[in-house]
């Protein structure tokens, strides 16, 4: 269901913008088309003459089979266009979010288990500001500071270009410099609401009676506040950070205009320019698709740790507690 | 019960929340328990109990703690965190009441397991085979380990929580209402299990709680809470069966059995609020107590041995216990028939009242009632044996004294048509005691009459006062005749057959109209009556008459159950009894 309507509407939303392909194509073959009949003649080429109906049952064919279409652009299948680009926004969003996540659960934890300390009082004033600035705002001053003014890390790109050969150690570090700047602009944009989340559900945990139990247990503080309160805190985070995934995409795309980072964003930000309609199409549904398969995957996740999501259904078919026998029984 | 040194003492204790307004939630607690001992604190909801586990624990969050707890040789006042660990679960374990304090989203298993592996080192594979060993002794199977709380039952989970207290072996076990929410089964199965781990095992036990029952079969003895004060203790048995505390008899006479017959009603509610009354500096019941005295809103009593007690028993009351309102002796009371002979209507009759306390007599006609009543109130002199209100005897006191005791002391008749005079209207028939008396200003004493119209559930209209006893009904009349008795706002009323001529229905409004006034002001009273049915619901307290003499004495619950005299029975009979119990006999015993 979420899948249709996805698919329906990022065919049609790139076709309601004004201009279409073929006059992009030949203006950035610096020339225009004057002449109708040529125009037509290139629309049918590229079937953009037949009703929008029968372009979307064709696109939707095309779908099925797995092809993603041929981008009139850059005149080379969707497919390797996107197989090319994609890693790289997978490396940037997937760091962002692991920082981020990470970073906002144990400083959301440590503000929130000593509510009002400086410490918490700083993160506070820290995350609220980076999250309320905008991503490719955060993305310029970062780009300004660090590669600019003090160029510790590279400039744009994903890689030093021309650069052959190299040990896998090499490469690797080269792509982390590349990264550095912009996985830090995301993961600060991204942390911000995380970390609030996270501290406020465990100040809301404080005063709860199972950890008046567990301190009164004389656990260890570290028990109390990792075990207790972070597994506490941890659900209902785990269902943002899913719904994050999309931000994070999103978020990616910003950045890396600002970078030039050879990844999606620059693909579609090229593909709206042209109005390169089967790039646009297959290259926002396959953010879509991952976007949706990290909320199922969160989903899922989420059930398996929270032991209050199962359903009663399943409880009364195989573990209903069983009324308490007078001897231990054994079948546990 | 000859208890070695205490392992847990608490002395003085004083609580207090931090307002505003500031809290005090306890005020002055001293309790001691020795090893293989329990001691049950007795208390209503917001007395404090659970406060006190909490401190027991040192994790009474942001309260203020003064006082000292001593746990065997070590104060635990004062205690940094580090300290606190190291005597938490290990010396002290807590079952709170709550089933909150499960950590939703951590199997049972490891719950039980964290406090073993910290502070006793054991495996985890240890832990669980204790865990079992623990789960098993509170009623539970071995499969609880891997569940979480969220697929326990409420009493499922109070016996995990009972069960965690137990796996470190603690000295001192603190449970805060260890029974309730548990089937009677499992019940029975944890007070055992609490039972061996004191008698056997050698533990101390604090319950805190208000299961009386659970109470009488555990503790060795009681600790009443009231507000964060100690009304009363003392050894659990005479503490839970013969209180005297003004409080405790309260609260136990609040309390439900299985054959309860008496419609229960809880304690009057206080007139100031209870955080005001918190740090007043009068006694803490005072609002709600029967037997105020002036002086009781102003000193805060102190727990002291009443009268007649080995000092065992410490009661906190400035009158020093549950005071009798009103004590007959030996009375006695005849009738001349003919010229040599005389009937004796009352023939060596003692009875005790105490101040709240509704005691109910019955007999058949001709038993001497209503010459008891009427003895009672001062209304005929006795021949013999005196009538004491308040410890004066009403017979020995002068006419100024005589007037101020009748005051206290007010009569319900059997029939108001004869009670109220023709040619008052209502109104003034009501007010007629205050003039008497000559209370207040015409205007206080209209307004007054007004208050007790609106208290009887009467128009307080000009128009209806001004009516005559024929205009109204039976039931109307009664409750005029009612509101004269309680416009003096008597501290006893003695009513006689007051609800005879009533249709059932009315009766039944009267009843519990009766019964409510009478636990909203506060009075005593005696309500005399042939109809068993009407004061078993009623008393507290049963006298069965015969013949000018009193043959039994019991609550209702014990009249109906086991009664011995064969005039109970037949009056038992008369209201139905042997139809409800079919095939039940009570046991035969020798007449007394």
């Amino acid at each position: 269901m979420t899948v249709a309507v996805v698919v329906v509407g990022l065919f049609a939303l790139p076709r309601a913008m004004p201009g279409d392909p073929i006059d992009s194509l030949a203006r950035s073959g610096g020339g225009e088309i004057t002449d109708p009949r040529i125009h037509a003649q290139l629309q049918a080429y590229y079937g953009l003459n037949r009703p929008l109906v029968a372009q979307f049952f064709h696109h939707l064919a095309n779908l099925s089979r797995g092809d993603l279409g041929f981008s009139i652009s850059q005149r080379q299948p969707v497919g390797h266009l996107i197989a090319a680009r994609l890693p790289w926004t997978l490396l940037l969003a997937g760091t962002a979010l692991v920082f981020s996540t990470l970073f906002s659960f144990f400083a959301g934890i440590a503000a929130g288990w000593r509510r009002g300390s400086r410490r918490d009082q700083a993160l506070i004033a820290v995350t609220s500001a980076t999250a309320a600035v905008p991503v490719y705002a955060l993305a310029t001053v970062l780009l300004i500071t660090l590669a600019i003014v003090w160029p510790v890390f590279p400039l744009s790109g994903a890689r030093t270009p021309f650069v052959q050969g190299g040990t896998p150690f090499t490469t690797a570090v080269d792509v982390a410099r590349h990264l550095a700047l912009p996985a830090t602009a995301l993961t600060l944009s991204l942390a911000g609401a995380n970390f609030l989340l996270v501290r406020s559900s465990v100040v809301s945990g404080l005063g709860q009676d199972y950890l008046v139990l567990a301190r009164a247990k004389g656990l260890p503080e570290r028990l109390l506040k990792h075990r207790h309160a972070g597994r506490n805190a941890l659900l209902p985070y785990l269902t943002v950070v899913g719904i994050q995934v999309g931000f994070a995409l999103g978020g990616a795309i910003f950045v890396e205009s600002v970078f030039a980072y050879p990844g999606m964003g620059s693909l579609i930000l090229e593909a709206v320019r042209a109005r390169d309609y089967p790039v646009l199409d297959a290259s926002l549904l396959v953010l879509a698709m991952v976007a949706l398969t990290a909320n199922l995957a969160v989903d899922l996740l989420y059930q398996r740790l929270d032991p209050r999501v199962e359903s009663w259904e399943g409880v009364a078919v195989s573990r209903r507690p069983r009324p308490a026998p007078m001897t231990p029984s054994v079948d546990r | 019960m000859t208890a070695g040194p205490p392992v847990l003492s608490v002395d003085d204790l004083r609580v207090t929340y931090p307002g505003p307004p500031e809290l005090r939630a306890l005020d002055g607690v001293s309790l001691q328990v020795s090893a293989g001992e329990c001691l049950a604190v007795l208390g209503e909801s917001g007395s404090g109990k659970s406060t006190l586990a909490r401190v027991l624990l040192g994790v009474a969050a942001d309260a203020r703690v003064e006082g000292t707890v001593r746990l065997g040789e070590s104060d635990l006042q004062g205690l940094n965190e580090k300290g606190w660990r190291a005597v938490r679960w290990r010396r002290i374990a807590l079952a709170p009441q709550s089933t909150a304090s499960l950590n939703p989203v951590l199997r049972v298993g490891l719950q039980l397991a964290e406090p073993q592996q910290v502070h006793l080192g054991r495996s985890r594979s240890d832990s669980d085979a204790r865990s079992v060993e623990a789960l098993g002794q509170v009623g539970l199977g071995d499969w609880a380990v891997d569940r979480y709380p969220s697929q326990l039952s409420g009493g499922q989970k109070r016996q995990v929580l009972l069960a965690l207290a137990l796996v470190c072996d603690p000295d001192v076990i603190v449970l805060d209402e260890p029974t309730s929410g548990l089937d009677p089964v499992v019940r029975n199965q944890v007070i055992a299990t609490l039972s061996q781990l004191v008698r056997t095992d050698g533990r101390a036990l604090v319950l805190l709680g208000h299961d009386v029952e659970a109470m009488a079969a555990l503790a060795d003895r009681v600790a009443v809470l009231y507000r964060g004060w100690v009304a009363e203790t003392g050894p659990a048995t005479r503490v839970l069966r013969q209180p005297r505390a003004p409080f405790t008899w309260a609260l136990l006479n609040a309390r439900p059995t299985l054959a309860s017959l008496k419609e229960l009603r809880g304690i009057r509610d206080g007139l100031a609020s209870p955080d005001a009354a918190q740090l007043a500096a009068g006694c803490p019941f005072v609002d709600r107590c029967t037997q105020a005295v002036d002086a009781c809103s102003t000193e805060r009593p102190g727990l002291a041995a009443p009268e007649g007690e080995d000092g065992q028993r410490l009661v906190a009351c400035l009158r020093g216990g549950l005071v009798t309102i009103l004590r007959a002796r030996d009375l006695h009371k005849s009738y001349r028939v003919g010229r040599h002979r005389s009937d004796a209507a009352v023939d060596g009759v003692s009875l005790a009242v105490r101040h709240g306390e509704v005691v109910g007599v019955v007999g058949a006609t001709g038993a001497g009632k209503s010459t008891l009543a009427a003895l009672l109130v001062g209304l005929l002199p006795p021949d013999q044996g005196t009538v004491c209100l308040d410890g004066q005897d009403l017979a020995a006191i002068g006419p100024a004294d005589l007037r101020r005791a009748r005051r206290r002391i007010q009569l319900l008749f059997q029939d108001p048509f004869e009670a109220l005079s023709p040619r008052l209207t209502i109104g003034d028939a009501v007010r007629e005691p205050l003039d008497v008396q000559k209370d207040g200003d015409p205007h206080w004493r209209e307004e007054r009459v007004r208050i007790e119209f609106s208290a009887v559930r009467l128009p307080t209209d000009a128009s209806f006062l001004a009516r005559r006893s024929h205009e109204l009904s039976g039931g109307q009349l009664q409750r005029v005749a009612l509101a004269r008795a309680l416009v003096l706002d008597p501290q006893l009323l003695v009513a006689d057959e007051p609800f005879s001529m009533l249709d059932p229905s009315e009766q039944a409004n009267l009843l519990q109209l009766l019964k409510r006034l009478q636990v909203e002001r506060g009075m005593a009273m005696v309500l005399v009556s042939h109809d068993l049915a009407v004061v078993m619901r009623t008393a507290d307290r049963i006298l069965v008459l015969d013949r000018g003499r009193v043959v039994e004495e019991g609550t209702g619950t014990e009249l109906l159950i086991s009664p011995q005299h064969p005039v109970t029975r037949s009056l038992l009979a008369a209201a139905g009894r042997d139809r409800v119990f079919a095939g039940f006999t009570a046991p035969e015993s020798p007449e007394r």
